[in-house]
Parts: C-alpha cells; structure tokens; sequence
C-alpha cells in the first residue's frame, strides 16, 4: 500500500493555501498568497483561468457553490476580511459536455471569463475560511475577528446575513457544514470545536467539542449516512474522530414524566427537545505527526482520512476491525484507525497547507475509479498523490 | 448585546491591544506648582500630587477615536466609569466637606486652578433608565413602579446613611425620552418636506444606540448622513442639567451627573467630545470640557453599588418616598408635573419594541396627519425585524413604510443596502484567461440590492438583539442578585421555551411593558389625540423655556455631530503593512 506521486500543477509564485474539486467538473481552485484562485484540469492537470485583482491580500479559503444551476459560483475568503463570490456561466452542464472549457473556444472568451458578482463584506479582520452548505443556501465564514458569520443567499446575487456567531474566545479557523445536515461546525484558536444548527429564528450554538490541547486547525466531515462524525487536526499534533453519541433511550424520559408530571411541557413542544447535539470523542489517531496538523479531509468515497502539517509529512488513516475482532478493552470500540501510508518530506523542507481528497478523470472527462489526493505547499506546489493497494 | 462593546467581549484584552496606536507612556511631568521649599506641608499633600504624575493613561476617549481593539479593555472601562468611580466621588466630597482644602482630588473639568483653596461643591443627580427597572422589576419580583421608589430610597436615602455623601436627586428618562421622540418626529418630518444638506439623509437611522453609532463611524462612516442627528434622552437629559441647573442652585456648584443605564456603551456615550459643553457654551479654550453626562453606570452596576454601601437593594421599601425634591429649575418641574398627568397613549397594540419605541412613536406622529390612515405592521424574517406601514384611508396607498432592525446581523443587511454602490464592490476584480487578453474590467452588477434600503424612511436600528432590555448591562438569567422565587419561576418557564436566557429575558420585556398597560386598556381614540397635542405641548413649553434660560440656540442642545473615525489598524496600504500585520498576529498568537 503506498501513496504514489502521479503528477502536479504548474508551479505558482507564493504559498499555496488550499485547493477545492468542483462539485460536478474535471476542474480544482487553489488558493495563492499571492491573491489569485487559479484554477486547474484534473484531466491534464493543466492550468485553465486565473482570477486575480479582486482581492487586497492573500485569498486564503475558497469553496465551490453546490448545486448552481448552470453556473459555476465560487466563494473566496481573504486577509482582506472580506469574501467574494464569483460566477461563470456553464456550457453544457453535464460532465462531458465540459470540453468547451479549455478547448480552443476564442470566440468563447468573453463567456468564459469569471465575473465577479458580489463582497460580503463585515468581518473585522482577516478571513480563514469559507464554506457553502451541502445544499447550497448557506455559506458560511470565520475569521481572526473570533466570529463565524452565516450567509443566506437570496437569490439575484443578493447576501443577507443571518448570524453572526459570537462564540469562540479567539481566531476562528475553519468552518464546515455536515454533508447532509444543516449543521455547521468551527475550529478555534480557542482549542475547541464548536456545532452550530437554527433554533426557532436563530442560529445558536449547540455542542462545544473539547479534548484538543491546542488550536484546532482544520475539521471535515464524514460522508455516511447512518451516522454522523468529525474528524480535526490541531497544533497540539493529534488528529481525533467525534461522534454524534446515539440519542438517550425513551424508557427514562417516561418514567420520569410519571414522576413529575406537573413539570412537563406538553407533548408537542417537547418533540423538539432532544433535538440537542450531543457529541464525544470517539478515537485518536496513531500519533504520527512531529509539528502542527494543518489540515485534515475524510474522503466521502473510500473513508479514508489523510492528515498534512508543519512536518512536510502526508498520513493516511484507515479504520480497521481489531485485531482479535473483539471490541477493544479501553474503549469499547470493535474498530480502530491504522497508518495505512505515509509520505515523508512530501513538499521538501516546505510546510504543507492543505490535503484534500478529489475525484479522478480520464482524459476525456469522465470520471474513473479511483481518488487523487491534493497537498499544497509553501513552495507554490500543489503535488498530486494517488493511493494504491 | 452589543457586537460592538458587551459584556462577553470584556475579557479579550487586560492591557490595550497589540494594535494600539496610542502610545503608552509616561508623559513628561507636568511643570509642578510653584511651590515654596520652606513651605511647611503634609504628607497627605505629597503623595496627592505624586498620584498625580503616574503613567499616563489610554481613556475612553482615546479609544473611541481608534478603532483598535482597545474599546474592549475591561481595565479602561472599569477604571474610569463604574460604580466604584461614582462612590469614590462622593466620598471625596464627603471629606472635603469636612474641611480638606486640597484640590488635588478635584473632577476634571472642576477648574484646574490650584490656587483656589476652596473645592467647590457638588449636586448629584442620578437618572435612570426605564430598562433598568424593568430588569430589577422582573428580579426581584416587584412592579417598575415600586422598582422606581426602591432606586430612590437607595440613591437618596441609603447609601448616604452611616454619614456618607449620597445622591441629591433622581429622574426618570422616560419623560425625557418623549422629548426625544417628539424632536425624531420633528426631524423625520423635516426631512421628507425637503431634502437638505442640513437634514439627514433617508433613511433616518435612529443615533439612541451609542454602539450602532461608534459602529458607523468606525466601519461604515458613508453611511453617517443617515444618522439622525438627535442626542439620546441620556445625553439631551445631561446637557439640560448641566447648563440649567447652576442657574438655579449658583454658578459655584458643579453638577454631578450619573446616569443608569442598561447598556455598557452609553459609557462610552458619555466620553464623547461632542456631548460635553464645549458644544453648547462658551468655554474658556483652556479649560477642560465638562461632559454632559459624568459617569454611566449599568443596571447590574447599581446592584453593586449598593452592596459596596452594605445596602441590601430586595430588602428596601417599595413605597414612595414622601418628600422627594425634583431640581430647583422651574421648567423642568412644570415639565415633570404635565408629563405626569398626561400619560402617553402609547402603542395601542402595536408592537413598540424594547427601546423606547423610536419608530411607532414616530410613526404615530406622523399618522397624526393623514386622517383615517392605519398601521400595517410585518413580521420580518426573524423576530428582532419588524416592518411598520403607514396605508392611507382606503387601505390602498402606501403612505410611507419604517423598519426596525435589533442585532448586529440585521444591522448588516441593513447597512449593506445603504453603502454606496461602489464600496459594495471590490475594486478592480478581474479573470483573465491563462491564453487569454488582458485581464477585462469586473461587470459587477449593480442594482438588485441597491433600492431595497431606500423603501424605508425611517429605522430603529439596536446594537442588540432583542433590543435594550436585553443590553449588556442588565442582569442575566444566572444572575445572583436575582431572588430565589423568581429564580425557580424562569427554570420552569425555560423547560417550555427551552432557553432560560429567554424565559428572563420574556419577564423583562413583560415588565417593560407593564408600565403602559394602564394607558393602552383606557386609550380611547379621542383621548389619544388630546393627549397627545397636550403633550406635545408641553414638550414644545419645556424646549422654549430651556432655550430662553440659556440664550442657547434649540440646535446647540437637542441635537450632535458624528464623525468617522480613521484607523490605521488592520487597514493595510503595501507590503510592508501586510509584514507588519503578520508580525502583529504573530505576537497575539494567532497565527494566520
């Protein structure tokens, strides 16, 4: 089992921050201290557009807008504080029909190009993240200001803020949305991780995540069905799974209702009370890394979790039966997380910003089996890695 | 609470900010009195005026014209206006009454001659916000009426037992605040006749909120010629004390004036350059400003400041006290004894929201003047958004439409839709095609937001959510000073609303409210209009008469300036900003 280097973009001026597979294309953003997204073939790993000029500072986060209709929209968060969003028009939406993007089309140029659309702009200082949600309605930023802030889009490139979440006590570094759920999390300079879901008119808190001994600096979720959890990377080097813990059993509310009847809400109101997160740590992966986790991404296709930081270092976790396949004494666990592969000095002496797990084309633009791993470094490298049995 | 300026955020930051501009350090020594070095002098006297060369420190005042991080020290807040600063003034007055005659403890703004051997002496008038009774009148179980003589009897009788120098009198704002809604009408009026550049710009943003004010001027100064330019029923309630009554009780007293407020940003209010009486009186360039408003102490504050003075607030008498003074000035008494019987007609089932009811007192006003014409109200998309229209007899027209806007959140869409279009945009975004041409100027798109701020004429825009009696200076659910009964009352509400911050804050607002309920069950339409002429009335008499006693243009003392305040934090001009920022993360630990 190795995690083999098939090829990588063309290399650009500055530190590369983070890269994103777009939701239905052959094509993957990065961004660039140098204040441009550019954007890449993931058929020939070739670079496609630019766009640059918009921001003031480093674009530090982007996210590709699920589910926009003919168009492709892309968010960028930057130093700048502020977040931008831009559009393209599609032509021909369907996978294949995606040759016209970087097939010789000069009389397709002006159709082509990205138009900026909109600024949300409010946060105090600089951006860190910016995330869309799995339907597409929400976006959602944090930033050094210690505040996520959640975007409804409108409709007609119209933004409204509809929270503004004050809950962590420093630098909000990431932000991600559950991938079924309308439930947003966030990572801080604060140690914690925070879940955030609408109550009534407004979007509160509902879990505070503790375990890390130090900044949290990347989150994702697990795409499954049947259950819902959280992997992060944080500074003090561990990487940890959480999980939604099951709901407690109906038996005891019962009995407790006999008790006291008089202070129970009726039934109806009552229906949304267990809707409270309750979320626990599940396992800690194998300690690999010797500096700061920066980022950590599950893949939704294989649940494989890969994990790069300030040690130059690429892990790959795989969650295993035990070895007697006997839940485990400790935990109680029948599962755990094993190295499947790993990938030393994978940027040379340079950090590594970011791993993120995309899907794999052929030349031709349809997808293949199989899954491309993305890391971006500090020297302006975004290396593509493939995982083989 | 306030974004801007709450409770919550006061922990950031013990010692200003890494970004301060302000520099902290020790000021040259100020040149030392001419003393004479056979004068005989006390120790007393020698460490007075060493306290006084100490490090110079950052005040509100520094802050409010940074946009730094330092409006949130705890330290700067705490330190120059609380409850301890309001009872260290009265007990300097106490022991200079008994005969000390230095003047070294002397308020700023008291004279700085020295050479003066005698302090001058002090009135103390506190005022008191009606939020603040609520929020007592929900903890301790008690109407806001009672809440009303138990302030009284603490400031007025309590604290000044065991010898000690206690309040000379106590007003309620609310009296004051009509005076405000009556002169924002006025204002609004005058900006629908005709459009200048003397009025504000429409939409007409209520300036009650000192956070939303310090918020526009620090980081959306284009939208300030919408503010309206009228002072808070704080700062208007200041100014009216302060230059009327050293008329009345000699022009050899100072005026010491502490207001209760349910907000910590009203302390920052009172520190502004613009609310002192260098704008309406003709001071001596060398003299210190006096503010308006001394020192702003919040709801829970005053809890505090009892206990200092082992006064136990639940355990006062709720009833009247019986020879309450109201300050000597003739026209403010006339005032307080009209608004009495007149009692405001108040909202007639319309939803006149937590602060002070800006829009539908407004709206009202206005309505007065279409015959038959009725208010629409809409429930906005959350419950701190509400739209107010005013429809012409035939329900058909449209006369004019408000809004109101509680919480930061809603702050922004509201903001955004007021920014001018091109700071709405980011500059010179642009694509370009790796083959392709030069990079093509962004077509941003103008329009789809643009008109949509301007359907307002006016809106009562609020720092917090839920507007003021939730401010940041009231007490919380978890509060201790809270009395057990009513403790036990708002768990078993929260089992129902499943938020017991929203079970409290549901009693406040009941007991906002309560102090209407009387008027609105008896407010008959033709009584209504009565009612309201003779009030106006009497508002109109009590500003002729203010202006006649000072010889003070109305303009000089009802209404404020703005301005927007220039900061070099975080703004970024070139590469060696950007270093510099870095640097600055670094060391806060951030990190990017």
């Amino acid at each position: 089992m190795a995690l083999k280097l098939v090829g990588n973009f063309p290399v650009q001026p500055d530190r590369v921050w983070c890269a994103a597979p777009h939701p239905h294309l052959p094509l993957v953003a990065t961004a660039s201290t140098d204040r441009a997204v550019r954007i890449y073939s993931l058929r020939d790993f070739s670079l496609v557009s630019t766009i640059e000029g918009g921001h003031k500072r480093s674009v530090r986060s982007i996210s590709w807008k699920p589910n926009a209709k003919g168009e492709s929209v892309l968010a960028t968060g930057s130093f700048d504080s502020s977040t931008g969003i831009w559009h393209r028009e599609e032509r021909g939406t369907h996978g294949d029909g995606e040759q016209s993007l970087e097939l010789n089309s000069e009389e397709r140029e002006e159709d082509e190009e990205w138009r900026f659309a909109v600024v949300l702009d409010g946060h105090d200082s600089e951006v860190k993240s910016v995330a869309w949600s799995a339907g597409g309605s929400f976006l959602a930023t944090c930033s050094r200001d210690k505040t996520v802030w959640i975007w409804e889009d409108m409709g007609n490139e119209n933004y409204e803020t509809i929270a503004v979440l004050q809950d962590h006590s420093q630098d909000v570094k990431m932000v991600a949305w559950h991938p079924e759920e309308e439930l947003l999390a966030s990572s801080s300079y604060d140690d914690t991780i925070r879940l955030y879901k609408e109550d009534t008119d407004d979007w509160v808190c509902c879990a505070v995540l503790t375990g890390h001994t130090s900044t949290v600096w990347s989150i994702s979720f697990e795409n499954n069905g049947h259950q819902s959890r959280l992997v992060s990377a944080s500074d003090d080097q561990t990487a940890r799974v959480w999980h939604r813990k099951p709901k407690p059993e109906k038996k005891e509310e019962e009995e407790e209702e006999e008790e006291e009847p008089s202070m129970q809400p009726p039934s109806i109101i009552k229906g949304t009370a267990d809707e409270t997160e309750n979320w626990e740590e599940q396992a800690c992966l194998p300690k690999v890394h010797t500096r700061t986790i920066y980022s950590v991404d599950w893949s939704k296709k294989t649940g494989l979790i890969a994990t790069a930081g300030g040690d130059g270092r690429i892990v790959l976790y795989k969650e295993v039966g035990t070895e007697n396949g006997l839940p485990d004494a400790d935990s109680g666990a029948s599962k755990e997380w094993k190295v499947i592969a790993q990938v030393p000095a994978a940027h040379g002496v340079y950090e590594i910003n970011s791993v993120t797990w995309c899907p794999k084309w052929d030349k031709l633009g349809t997808t293949i089996d199989g899954e491309l791993l993305l890391s971006t470094g500090d020297d302006g490298i975004v290396n593509i890695f493939e995982f083989s049995l | 609470m306030s974004a801007i300026l709450s409770a919550d955020d006061l922990n950031d930051f013990i010692s200003p900010g890494v970004a301060c501009i302000k520099p902290v350090e020790t000021l040259p020594a100020a040149p030392s009195e001419p003393s004479n070095p056979y004068e005989v002098t006390t120790e007393d006297k020698v460490t007075a005026t060493e306290a006084k060369l100490q490090a110079a420190q950052i005040s509100l005042t520094d802050c409010l014209a940074c946009s730094g991080c330092v409006t949130s020290a705890e330290a700067v807040l705490v330190s120059l206006q609380s409850h301890q600063e309001v009872l260290t003034v009265l007990d300097s007055e106490d022991s200079c009454s008994v005969g000390s005659l230095n003047g070294s403890l002397q308020h700023v703004g008291a004279g700085e001659d020295a050479t003066v051997p005698n302090k001058r002496k002090r009135i103390f008038v506190a005022s008191v916000s009606p939020q603040t009774r609520a929020s007592l009148a929900a903890a301790m179980g008690r109407s806001t009426n009672e809440i009303g003589h138990m302030i009284d009897r603490l400031l007025l009788e309590s604290i000044s037992s065991n010898g000690k120098r206690g309040f000379d009198y106590v007003l309620d704002t609310a009296p004051f605040l009509s005076v405000c809604l009556h002169l924002a009408a006025q204002e609004l009026a005058d900006s629908l006749a005709n459009r200048s550049e003397k009025t504000p710009k429409l939409p007409i943003l209520t300036s009650e909120c000192p956070g939303f004010v310090c918020y526009l001027e620090k980081t959306h100064p284009a939208v300030l010629p919408h503010l309206s330019r009228l002072k808070s029923p704080q700062a208007l309630l200041g100014t009216l004390l302060k230059s009327l009554l050293p008329r009345y009780i000699g022009d050899d007293i100072d005026v010491y004036h502490v207001a209760v407020m349910p907000c910590f940003d009203k302390k920052l209010e009172a520190s502004r350059a613009e609310l002192t009486d260098a704008t309406w009186k003709d001071v001596d360039q060398d003299i210190t400003p006096t503010r308006d408003v001394d020192c702003v102490i919040t709801t829970r504050e005053l809890l505090q400041l009892a206990d200092f003075r082992d006064v136990d607030f639940s355990t006062l008498s709720p009833k009247a006290l019986p020879n309450k003074m109201l300050p000597p000035i003739p026209a403010l008494q006339t005032f307080l004894l009209g608004a009495r019987n007149l009692k405001d007609e108040q909202s007639l089932g319309l939803q006149v929201g937590t602060s002070g009811g800006y829009l539908v007192s407004i709206m009202q006003e206005l309505q007065s003047k279409h015959t038959g014409s009725k208010i629409i109200e809409k429930k906005g998309r959350n419950s701190d958004v509400m739209e107010f229209i005013l429809l012409s007899a035939d329900g058909e027209t449209e006369i004019l439409k408000m809004a109101r806007f509680y919480g930061f959140r809603n702050i922004q869409n509201l903001v955004r839709k007021l920014k001018p279009a091109k700071l709405r945009m980011l500059p010179g975004g642009a694509a370009r095609k790796v083959v392709g041409k030069t990079a093509r100027a962004p077509t941003a798109r103008a329009g789809t937001s643009s008109s949509v701020g301007s359907e307002y004429c006016y809106a009562e825009v609020m720092a917090c959510p839920g507007g003021c009696t939730n401010g940041g200076g009231q007490l919380k659910f978890d509060d201790s000073f809270i009395v057990d009964s009513v403790a036990q009352a708002t768990a078993n509400a929260a089992v129902v609303l499943r938020s017991e911050a929203k079970a409290w804050l549901g009693r406040v607002d009941e007991a906002y409210f309560s102090a209407d309920e009387d008027a609105i069950e008896t407010g008959r339409k033709d009584l209504i209009v009565r009612n309201r002429e003779s009030r106006i009335a009497n508002i109109d008499q009590l500003l002729e008469d203010w202006v006649a006693d000072t010889r003070v243009p109305l303009d000089k003392l009802v209404y404020t300036t703005y301005r927007a305040v220039e900061s070099n934090v975080g703004k970024v001009d070139g590469e060696m900003s950007t270093l510099q920022a870095a640097e600055l993360a670094q060391k806060v630990g951030g990190g990017w």
